[in-house]
């Protein structure tokens, strides 16, 4: 039963089972289906949503596409007609430059010229124009003034025309202004070429069957610049006009349209024409008057959409299907691949990560060497980029080179050129940016960058550095990255500096010896002449006077030359050995109170003779000398003044002008005085190239054999060094034929305060009245004057001053004073004195200001009223004790102390080893009245001195350099002999040991006095008379 | 030849080679009455055919454009193959004006196609700044001592001109007239033949004739006339005399010649202003008259009171055209002129007389346009729009 009802149960239970199975099947079926068909609905609405959505974002995006399109479209087509216009402009400026004489020759040259130039060019016309405006093409001359209205007025800059073509095919005229051409006895004034514009823009045109675009040009007033049609509208037709008639577009304003072709903007409109939508884009053509069109039919876009749409909701469909059944083929066996695939990828992900990391390695590694060679070559990269304007849009400096310059981060030196060229050395900015911008201007690619300049670093000052880089370009030329590297080249520089300072002191050196050496050569040989020619006097006369010695008179005069010779050889010699001891330092400056009133008077007394020898005219004077005593050498200060006024009495011929001027400058420190002696000449004057060498050793303008004129060429290099070692300057001015002046600034210290500056008292208000022939003389005593209180008045005219004093009388404000110079052109000193006395009568003092020696005109000079005498240069303290004591005359005094000296009977004891030198000196003491005695050395003197009874000797002259016992030690014993008569007698040096040491020397080992020899008699004489007083 | 607007005019369908050249498929001719064929009749059957709407055509409009046509610039060269490689011309015509620079491109466009089927055209086109017969003959004699295959002369003054083209073809020269003005057998000139407008006397007469037609035939009328003697000028002066005279209540109260000069036609108009306060119309027979015409008018406040009619397309006469200034202005197709020239000198160079290859007066036509035409006329000829 319970089988039964099992079995029973069961197949009830299974068809049961059955009828569900069946009734779920056809469930599953159904809800399959239904899902099936939902899932499809959902999928076709979907896919139609999409569609349409697509279909409407395809369209929006075609037409933004297409905007886009057209304006690029006119852009680069604009571009391509503004690089044309400018081609042919090269063009006209090409064939100018090759257009020669020979074709100018003819009609028929010029025609052949044109026509080449037409040719070569592919222009449809190649034309000059002359002054008449003529125009001369290929085949053609024509009048051309009333149709090019270029010609209208004179061309000035080049034009584009297209206007008086008469509705012939459009052609393009571009002109340009012409100079410096004549053809057939015409300027031509332009040249210009025609084209044909509708060539020029037919590769510009788009125009196909299936694609209904179209490209053309247009005036800014709408005027048609091609030949051809322009979508709807014919040839010709001015498109602002027409479209007055258009639909136009939503969104679009034809008002917008006409004012962007006036103002030459770019711009789009959309509208209808003639029934068909269209879209135009318009954009200005740059350096014209022109606007570039494109214009595309909508239905062109509208189809493309359509058909795009269609296409892809067709394919969107299929794609779907194929999509979900792939997905389920791919989905399962992606499922099986993912497992096989993940396992790959991890294996290769492995290696691959190997692979990377070992390439990163690689990568620093040589990161790392390139940073290693970047710092031991201290060089940096840089690297910058352009936009097609050839301006950069960025700007890149490696790490290392900002290190270099002393800058840590991008904030302290950020990315842009700035950051560089602000920091390039004043000098080398310009340039080096100049250097930079053509490199990168350069579109031929031609130039490169290498430049070497200074940079402030931060830290380290201003570096060298050696900038060097490439561009790349793009077809055009204009740059497109600019790659380089610094280097800091900052040590090689120096050393470079240096090597190039050591060459170039070597070369100094090189080329100072060469001349030295060059001028000791010269100096030889010069010396060799000059010593000779001397020496060849004394030996000739002397042997002469052998010969003749019966004849006195002529004996007599060979003496005298043999003295003159002899002289001059001595000069010789003293200035080479002067200038030897410059150079090896063995000269001192001596300071020791000095008056300069002395030296000038001393100086005048010098050279009075040579003055009236060579019959020059000499002034000397003052100017502003308030500090008459000074510290310096005296012996040095001579010198110098007398070499140079010795060179200028040498250097000037007879009845030139030789002066001497001391004049004392303010701007001295306290207790110093600065002082300018200036000695001017009018002589031979000295080459430019000469002054420069006139202050070295042995240099001459000319040999003594050329100029006749004797020379060590020493004389100006001793004066030179004297200069220097006072510390003071020299300077000369001098032009040939005309004289020279040269210059002395000397600062010295001053040692008895300035001469007194107040007021005479007795002489306030007084007149007195100057007359001098020489301006600065006047002005000098004139100012002197001023300061002792006195009215002064001056003339440079003996006439004149008698004048003065006569009008002066009859004014009863008759002159106190007067200071009448000696020698005057118009009339001589001594008649003026006869004629003021004549006026004035006895009693005011009349002082002869002169620069000579007076004595031969002394009684003339009293007899005529010469109250006394005054000697040039005049100074202050002279003038102020002249007036205000009573007048003597001193030169008399003077005289009368020197006669009253006398040699006769005076002993001497001459110690002296060489025999001619005895001889000489027995010669000329015992001429003057000296007993005299000879001990032939040092040691024999001191004996006789020592065995001499009181009085037997009054002087001692001695020679140092004796065989037994030198001049120094005899003197040393003499004056170390106690309880002697003769341990204070006068013991003066005579010795060829002239050098100032020697004098020292002589001076210490307790002698009185020093003479040099050769010996100076006047000089000898002189000091014995001292010595002896 | 000659064309006018009026669109009352019926087409007759004389259309000679000439005409049909002109016409681009699509264009309607409205009311073409030809005039005959080249060495077409004198001047009194001229006068005689002119006096009722004879001698005119019309300015012809694109049918599908509705824009005037009046100049065609598609010329090709006919079938003749020129006997040399290379030709020298010289030409001289009255004066340098735009009007000649239009002959000047149909000059341009022969000599260029010929170059194109490698003959070369070598030419000189040159003219003094005024009107001179002295110049005009001193030119001619200076040619004629260089060698030129052709010389051309558009006639400054057909009694000087005259002998001094005879002898020069006594001389051997071949000289053939052109443009504007001819001298031919019955002024007793030999030239070879002439190039350029036949019918000047036509001219004037249908211009005079749109003015009386305006005038409802009566009125005072004034009349400028370009240089004297110019046979171009005179012709038509002639031609506008003897339409006035057939209507007894038109009278013409005043003659001048402007010398070609705007300025001169201006002052000219101010003084027929000031002189006939009644005056109806104005003539003006070559291209500066009406440009000067229209100039007085304006200033003395009367446009559209006179009617003025005129000749050629000078830019502001047609401004004033546009702007109802001027009533109608007769334009002269000066690109044929130009371009035939060449081809009928370099057949005259080759030896060849008048005859089947060219005849000896090669007629160019004559278009009169009204307001309506004014602005495509600007825009064709000068790209100007309002």
């Amino acid at each position: 039963m319970v089988k039964w009802i099992k079995d029973g149960g069961t197949e009830m239970e299974q068809s049961q089972n059955n009828g569900i199975k069946e009734k779920e099947k056809k469930q599953t079926i159904t809800y399959a289906v239904s899902g099936g068909i939902i899932i499809a609905a959902i999928i076709l609405i979907t896919m139609g949503w999409v569609s349409n959505k697509a279909r409407i974002s395809t369209k929006q995006a075609v037409n933004r596409v297409s905007e886009f399109y057209l304006e690029e479209l006119a852009g680069r087509r604009a571009q391509v007609v503004s690089e044309e216009l400018k081609n042919h402009f090269a063009y006209i400026e090409n064939a100018l430059t090759v257009l020669e004489e020979d074709d100018l020759k003819s009609q028929e040259t010029l025609r052949r010229f044109l026509g080449k130039v037409r040719e070569l060019y592919g222009v449809d016309k190649f034309a000059l124009v002359d002054e008449n405006g003529i125009v001369y093409t290929e085949h053609s001359t024509t009048s051309g003034l009333s149709r090019y209205n270029f010609l209208a007025e004179e061309l000035t800059e080049p034009v584009i025309s297209t206007t008086n073509l008469y509705g012939a095919r459009k052609q393009v005229v571009l002109a340009v202004p012409v100079e410096n051409i004549s053809f057939q006895d015409s300027q031509i004034k332009v040249c210009f070429i025609q084209i044909n514009i509708d060539e020029m823009l037919s590769s510009l045109t788009l125009q196909t069957n299936s694609n209904e675009t179209y490209c053309s040009l247009y005036h800014r007033n709408g005027e048609d610049l091609t030949n051809n049609a322009f979508g709807n509208l014919k040839s010709g037709t001015n498109i602002l006009a027409a479209l007055l008639e258009a639909e136009i577009d939503d969104g679009f304003s034809y008002e917008q349209m006409r004012e962007d072709f006036t103002n030459g903007k770019s711009g789009e409109i959309a509208f209808t024409y003639r029934g068909l939508p269209e879209t135009l884009s318009y954009i200005p053509v740059e350096g014209t008057d022109w606007m570039m069109t494109i214009l595309i039919r909508d239905n062109v876009i509208s189809e493309q959409i359509s058909s795009i749409s269609s296409g892809m909701m067709l394919r969107g469909a299929v794609q779907m299907i194929i999509t979900v059944l792939a997905m389920l083929v791919v989905f399962s066996s992606l499922i099986r691949q993912s497992k096989k695939n993940a396992r790959i990828q991890l294996e290769q992900e492995k290696a691959d990560g190997d692979k990377i990391r070992a390439a990163y390695a690689q990568i620093e590694k040589e990161q790392a060497a390139m940073d290693n060679i970047h710092a031991a070559l201290r060089s940096g990269l840089w690297s910058m980029e352009f936009n097609e304007k050839a301006e950069i849009v960025s700007c890149t400096w490696s790490e290392i080179f900002r290190k270099m310059v002393g800058y840590e981060n991008e904030e302290e030196f950020p990315g842009r050129l700035e950051s560089w060229s602000d920091l390039l050395y004043e000098e080398d900015k310009e340039w080096t940016l100049k250097e930079y911008w053509d490199t990168v201007k350069d579109y031929t690619g031609e130039k490169s960058f290498n430049v070497e300049y200074r940079l402030y670093t931060k830290n380290a000052g201003c570096r060298w550095f050696h900038a060097a880089g490439r561009l790349s370009r793009r077809v055009d030329g204009s740059p497109i990255t600019f790659v380089g590297l610094f280097v800091d080249i900052d040590d090689e520089k120096k050393m470079e500096a240096q090597l190039e300072k050591q060459k170039a002191d070597l070369e100094d050196a090189l080329a100072a010896a060469q001349h030295a050496n060059r001028a000791k050569t010269t100096f030889l040989n010069n010396m060799s002449h000059d010593i000779r020619t001397p020496m060849n006097a004394i030996i000739g006369f002397t042997s002469l006077a052998a010969t003749h010695i019966d004849n006195k008179e002529q004996v007599q005069d060979y003496l005298s030359k043999i003295t003159t010779s002899s002289n001059h050889l001595l000069s010789l010699i003293n200035d080479v050995l002067d200038m030897s001891r410059i150079e090896s330092g063995k000269v001192k400056i001596e300071e020791k109170e000095t008056s300069l009133p002395e030296i000038m008077h001393d100086l005048k007394t010098i050279v009075q003779a040579d003055i009236t020898a060579k019959q020059l005219e000499f002034y000397i004077d003052t100017a502003d000398v308030v500090n008459e005593n000074v510290l310096c050498d005296k012996l040095r200060l001579n010198q110098l003044l007398l070499n140079l006024l010795s060179n200028a009495m040498k250097f000037t011929k007879p009845g030139g002008i030789v002066s001497v001027r001391i004049i004392q400058k303010g701007n001295a420190p306290d207790g110093w005085a600065a002082y300018e002696f200036q000695v001017k000449d009018t002589g031979i004057g000295m080459s430019k190239e000469f002054q420069e060498h006139v202050f070295e050793p042995f240099e001459r303008e000319r040999t003594s054999t050329v100029s006749g004129i004797q020379g060590t060429g020493l004389g100006m290099a001793i004066t030179k060094n004297i200069v220097d070692m006072m510390g003071g300057t020299i300077s000369v001015r001098s032009e040939e034929g005309k004289g020279s002046t040269f210059t002395v600034s000397l600062k010295l210290r001053t040692c008895s305060g300035p001469v007194r500056q107040e007021v005479v008292p007795q002489l306030q208000g007084l007149r007195a009245l100057v007359a001098d022939d020489d301006f600065n003389t006047c002005s000098s005593v004139t100012q002197m004057l001023s300061i002792i209180g006195m009215r002064p008045d001056w003339t440079t005219s003996g006439k004149e001053a008698v004048l003065r004093v006569r009008l002066a009388e009859e004014q009863n404000d008759g002159y106190a004073a007067y200071i009448i110079d000696w020698l005057m052109p118009d009339m001589n000193g001594i008649e003026v004195v006869r004629r003021i006395r004549s006026i004035i009568g006895d009693g005011k003092p009349i002082i002869i200001l002169t620069a000579y020696d007076w004595s031969d005109i002394e009684e003339e000079a009293r007899k005529a009223g010469v109250t006394a005498f005054c000697s040039k240069p005049i100074f202050l303290s002279e003038l102020r004790e002249i007036l205000e004591s009573p007048f003597t005359v001193q030169s008399e005094v003077d005289s009368a102390a020197q006669e009253a000296i006398s040699f006769e009977g005076k002993k001497i004891l001459l110690v002296e080893d060489n025999e001619i030198n005895q001889e000489i000196a027995l010669e000329i003491l015992g001429e003057v009245g000296f007993v005299m005695d000879v001990a032939d050395d040092g040691a024999v003197a001191v004996e006789k001195i020592r065995e001499a009874e009181p009085g037997r000797y009054d002087v001692v002259l001695m020679d140092i350099q004796m065989p037994i016992m030198n001049g120094y030690e005899a003197a040393r014993q003499i004056r170390a002999m106690k309880d002697s008569a003769y341990v204070d007698i006068p013991i003066i040096a005579m010795t060829a040991n002239a050098f100032d040491e020697d004098r020292k020397a002589a001076f210490d080992a307790g002698m009185n006095g020093h003479i040099a020899k050769p010996i100076d008699t006047e000089r000898l004489f002189e000091l014995l008379r001292e010595i002896l007083k | 030849m000659y064309r006018k607007t009026s669109k009352d005019k019926a087409n007759d369908g004389k259309g000679r080679n000439k005409i049909s050249a002109l016409m681009v498929p699509g264009m309607i001719m409205v009311g073409v009455c030809g005039y005959g064929l080249t060495g077409c009749g004198g001047k009194d059957q001229l006068m005689k055919e002119a006096g009722g709407e004879a001698a005119l055509y019309d300015q012809t409009y694109d049918a599908e454009e509705g824009e005037a046509v009046f100049i065609e610039f598609d010329h090709t060269l006919d079938e003749y193959e020129p006997a040399k490689k290379e030709y020298n011309f010289y030409f001289t015509y009255k004066t340098v004006h735009p009007w000649w620079d239009a002959v000047a491109i149909g000059i341009e466009d022969a000599a260029k196609q010929y170059e194109e089927m490698g003959v070369t055209i070598n030419y000189e086109y040159l003219a003094p700044n005024a009107v001179s017969a002295k110049d005009q003959t001193e030119r001619l004699l200076d040619a004629s001592e260089r060698g030129f295959d052709v010389i051309g002369v558009d006639v400054a003054d057909v009694k000087v001109i005259t002998p001094v083209i005879n002898d020069l073809i006594e001389d051997g020269q071949k000289v053939m007239t052109f443009s504007s003005s001819d001298a031919d057998k019955e002024d007793g000139c030999n030239r070879i033949a002439y190039v350029g407008n036949t019918h000047n006397y036509e001219d004037g007469a249908a211009l005079t004739e749109a003015m009386c037609e305006k005038l409802a035939y009566q009125g005072k009328i004034a009349v400028l006339v370009g240089t004297r003697e110019a046979p171009c000028h005179e012709d038509r002066a002639l031609g506008v005399q003897d339409v006035l005279s057939k209507y007894p209540d038109m009278e013409i109260v005043e003659i001048e010649y402007d010398e070609d000069s705007v300025e001169k036609a201006y002052e000219y108009t101010k003084g027929f202003l000031q002189s006939h306060q009644d005056l109806a119309g104005i003539v003006c027979c070559n291209m500066s008259n009406p440009v000067g015409a229209a100039r007085a008018v304006l200033e003395a406040g009367r446009e559209g009171k006179i009617i003025i009619v005129g000749m050629d397309h000078d830019q502001e006469a047609l401004r004033y055209l546009r702007d109802g200034v001027i009533y109608a202005l007769g334009v002269q197709d000066c690109y044929s002129i130009g371009f035939d020239t060449v081809q009928v000198a370099v057949k005259i160079a080759d030896g060849c007389l008048p005859g089947e290859l060219y005849p000896e007066k090669t007629e160019e036509t004559t278009t009169i346009i009204y307001q309506d035409g004014a602005k495509g006329m600007l825009q064709v000829l000068y790209g100007e729009m309002d």
